[in-house]
């Protein structure tokens, strides 16, 4: 732990890394720090990032019901105004405590989902267990989001921050669809989701989505996190089962699939990683999008799909544990 | 995640009318992985008496080889099997030897006493024994088998309906725990009046995720 403290004072030094600079509040006592010299254009440098950095996106936050100009512009700039407020009684060392704090909400992405994208289209899949440490709370959470009548997302992480940034990103991909009378693409859309993420990157989000489409230029499939990271590919998994999933994914991948082949490859690659890991199961639901949006194929309980692969025989005997014979 | 969670276990026992039943899922994962879907937990003493061991599996398997050693020797100074109350002091003192480097798992104990008295008990991992009359349960999985078997108990069962109500309050247990299933496995005992005590296994099918 002390080792810890010191390395976080350590890199306040450097101005991209430093946690405290983020959450420091105005109007209390700064907390101690190991002091050091720094020139004129560093100091001026940290000052600017500090004010760059106060500045979170918060249009996601914001009710879109009509309100008087004035009164929204004054509630913009309390919108913006940097937070003010005590610290917790008894918290000497606020960094630390911030640091706890999120790790308590940190939710271990305890989920399978993927997404690939052939020749007819985007393939996505996901299980429906939501877990809590050993908990299971629920076997039949929806991990496909339909963000519009074109376009899904997948869930893993924090299920609230999940469900409210894809609702999120289905209101401004309308608005960019009446603002700009037509379709946003997946890039468009990836990019707003992306960028919103970014801006509260730090500040505990948990979210590994992907996000599927079709668009003019065809089918489109983007990974974004809530560490700020997107990425365009073919294929992808996320979540506490993904290894085994894509064990079973990059093996009986082919472009040119039939929608069939590719539905039953999902299928089977989810309930693999349902079998093996144990965040993961419930239900497989596969959705396929299309040139005329998102279908969904099939929903299967996972317990039934292992029965109809491997039917039960008579004696089966798959690994014995045998003692070593005595001498 | 706790060192008892890192194997993922469940056990349950219960009493029924001059019968009892013990019961464990057949999951060996490492935290979240699952290694192996048939792995046992509960283990034969003698003939009216049984062991099943929750908790980290490779105590679980030290504990069961210590304690048969134990009763080979008592078998031969004796020469008669221990009587289940025994055997439960017996695993009590073995645990609590290691009170500050314990073994880090919790026993579920079941069998017939004399007059063929269904005996259960279960204990910490430090030797703390629990008896009970109707049935005790360890693991993972053990706050919802708590509620499962609450509700699902009545005193005095027959045999088959004892061997159901275990059945099911074991599955619907572990299908509320990620770290445990993959299959049941029961051990049904009773003591019939002119045959010696008949043992059923079987193994059930449950959810595999």
């Amino acid at each position: 732990m002390l080792l810890l403290l010191f390395r976080l004072s350590f890199l306040s030094f450097f101005p991209s890394l430093s946690l405290s600079q983020h959450f420091a509040p105005t109007g209390t006592k700064p907390h101690q720090r190991i002091s050091v010299s720094l020139n004129f254009k560093q100091r001026k440098q940290r000052e600017e990032k500090r004010r760059m950095m106060m500045k979170l996106d918060t249009s996601g936050l914001e009710s879109f019901s009509a309100a008087v100009p004035s009164a929204m512009a004054a509630a913009e700039d309390q919108l913006f105004a940097p937070p003010s407020f005590d610290l917790p009684a008894g918290c000497a060392d606020f960094d630390k405590f911030q640091m706890e704090a999120k790790q308590t909400l940190k939710h271990a992405k305890g989920t399978t989902t993927l997404a690939f994208i052939f020749n007819q289209g985007v393939i996505v899949a996901a299980d429906s267990r939501a877990s809590m440490g050993g908990y299971i709370s629920s076997q039949s959470v929806k991990k496909i989001i339909e963000i519009n009548p074109y376009m899904l997302g997948t869930m893993a992480g924090g299920a609230a921050d999940c469900q409210f940034w894809h609702r999120n990103l289905g209101i401004k991909c309308r608005l960019h669809e009446l603002a700009n009378k037509r379709r946003i693409s997946v890039t468009g859309a990836s990019k707003l989701l992306a960028n919103i993420l970014y801006s509260y990157r730090g500040m505990g989000l948990s979210i590994g989505t992907m996000i599927a489409g079709w668009d003019e230029k065809g089918p489109g499939l983007y990974y974004v996190d809530s560490e700020g990271g997107r990425l365009k590919g073919n294929r992808f998994s996320v979540g506490s089962g993904s290894p085994y999933a894509y064990g079973v994914l990059d093996n009986g991948y082919r472009p040119d699939m039939t929608v069939d082949e590719a539905h039953e490859l999902a299928r089977r690659a989810i309930y693999h990683a349902t079998f093996r890991d144990g965040a993961s199961g419930g239900v497989v639901s596969v959705y396929h999008v299309g040139p005329n949006g998102w279908k969904k194929l099939s929903g299967d309980d996972v317990s039934e799909l292992h029965y109809k692969y491997y039917p039960v025989q008579p004696t089966p005997v798959e690994h014995e544990m045998v003692d070593a014979p005595p001498a | 995640m706790s060192i008892f969670e890192y194997n993922g276990s469940a056990l349950v026992a219960m009493v029924g009318k001059n019968c009892f039943a013990i019961a464990s899922d057949r999951r060996l994962g490492v935290q979240l992985q699952t290694v192996a879907t048939d792995f046992q937990r509960v283990f034969k003493i003698h003939d009216r008496l049984y062991i099943g061991l929750s908790g980290l599996a490779t105590d679980a398997q030290t504990m069961y080889q210590k304690l048969v050693f134990r009763h080979k020797l008592y078998q031969l100074r004796e020469e008669r099997d221990m009587k289940p109350q025994t055997f439960a002091s017996l695993v009590s003192a073995l645990l609590y030897e290691k009170r500050f480097g314990p073994f880090f798992c919790q026993p579920v104990i079941a069998g017939l006493g004399d007059n063929d008295e269904p005996f259960i008990c279960t204990m910490d991992c430090l030797g703390a024994k629990e008896l009970a009359k109707d049935f005790v349960v360890s693991g993972t999985a053990s706050e919802s088998l708590y509620g499962a078997c609450e509700s699902m108990y009545k005193p005095d069962m027959e045999p088959e309906e004892l061997f159901e109500t275990i059945s099911q309050a074991l599955l619907s247990s572990v299908d509320r725990d990620c770290l445990s299933g993959w299959g049941g496995y029961v051990l049904l005992v009773y003591a019939a009046l002119l045959t010696p005590t008949e043992v059923q296994e079987k193994i059930l099918k449950g959810r595999m995720d």
